[in-house]
């Protein structure tokens, strides 16, 4: 269906334009919030169900609330969020987001399978069963690989992190 | 019917729109979230070429893409505590000790 590329294109574009334009950093990741569940949207329409929920998961849902709690952390108590909530555009922002996750939800009710049409991909193409078969045979070293990657990640964060370097 | 074309122009104006807040911006977080946004314009375009191609290859590359980009925040964020530990700010002109 066009309207939903349209619909989820247009979104994403918008609330990227939004992320690079706030003045403050805590709307802008409140665009890119957007432009993740835009962008999952979008994959669903691409036949990639599992990355559209990867992609709310790991995006949304751990990387960008690490940026908003480090925010929180070196942003001065109380000082700019009266400012921000006060402000116009950061409200309509805020109403973008919602009719994006109103969207989704509506996907959600209504059936992927009522709007992505199978044509031209073949069966069972993007199911999970068969991007695991994929992922843990054929690319089962690159996974191993990946994985030391997040743990030499995850100690050199913490390392990092301690009060005397 | 939205065609790869489709997705290869919104796929570089979201990349387009990445590179340009990360020129131009100066609060280290916004930076960040520059990055991830370029990050994203390439991950749509890896699954709209596995769509259209029906090759399942690209899907686990985004997967990949994923855990390299939550590696990327996970150091970069830490120094950028490190850093304000030391400096008090979020600004990147005010990181310039090894300005010569």
């Amino acid at each position: 269906m066009d309207l939903y590329f349209w619909v989820f294109a247009s979104m994403s574009v918008l609330a990227g334009l939004f992320t690079i334009a706030a003045r403050d950093a805590l709307p802008s990741a409140m665009g890119l919030l957007t432009v993740f569940i835009a962008l999952a949207s979008l994959y669903l329409h691409l036949h990639a169900p599992l990355l559209a929920i990867f992609q709310v998961a790991i995006y949304a849902g751990a990387i960008l609330i690490l940026i908003v709690f480090v925010m929180m952390l070196l942003m001065a108590p109380g000082e700019r969020l009266s400012a921000i909530q006060a402000n116009v555009s950061y409200r309509g922002s805020g109403a973008l987001l919602g009719l994006c996750l109103i969207g989704l939800v509506a996907v959600g009710t209504k059936g992927v399978s009522n709007i992505v049409s199978m044509k031209g991909v073949p069966e069972g193409f993007g199911n999970p069963s068969m991007f695991g078969d994929l992922f843990f045979r054929d690319f089962l070293l690159h996974f191993e690989v990946v994985s030391v990657l997040l743990l030499v990640a995850l100690i050199g964060g913490i390392y990092l992190c301690k009060k005397k370097l | 019917m939205a065609t790869l074309t489709h997705y290869i122009v919104l796929s570089s104006i979201l990349f387009g729109l990445g590179a340009i807040g990360f020129c131009t911006r100066r609060n280290a977080l916004i930076l960040f979230m520059s990055i991830e946004l370029m990050l994203n314009a390439a991950n749509l375009l890896l699954v709209a070429f596995s769509n259209f191609m029906a090759d399942m290859a690209g899907q686990v590359m985004v997967l990949f893409i994923f855990a390299v980009a939550a590696a990327e925040v996970a150091v970069g964020l830490a120094i950028l505590i490190g850093l304000f530990r030391h400096v008090r700010e979020v600004d990147i002109t005010k990181f310039n000790v090894l300005k010569w």
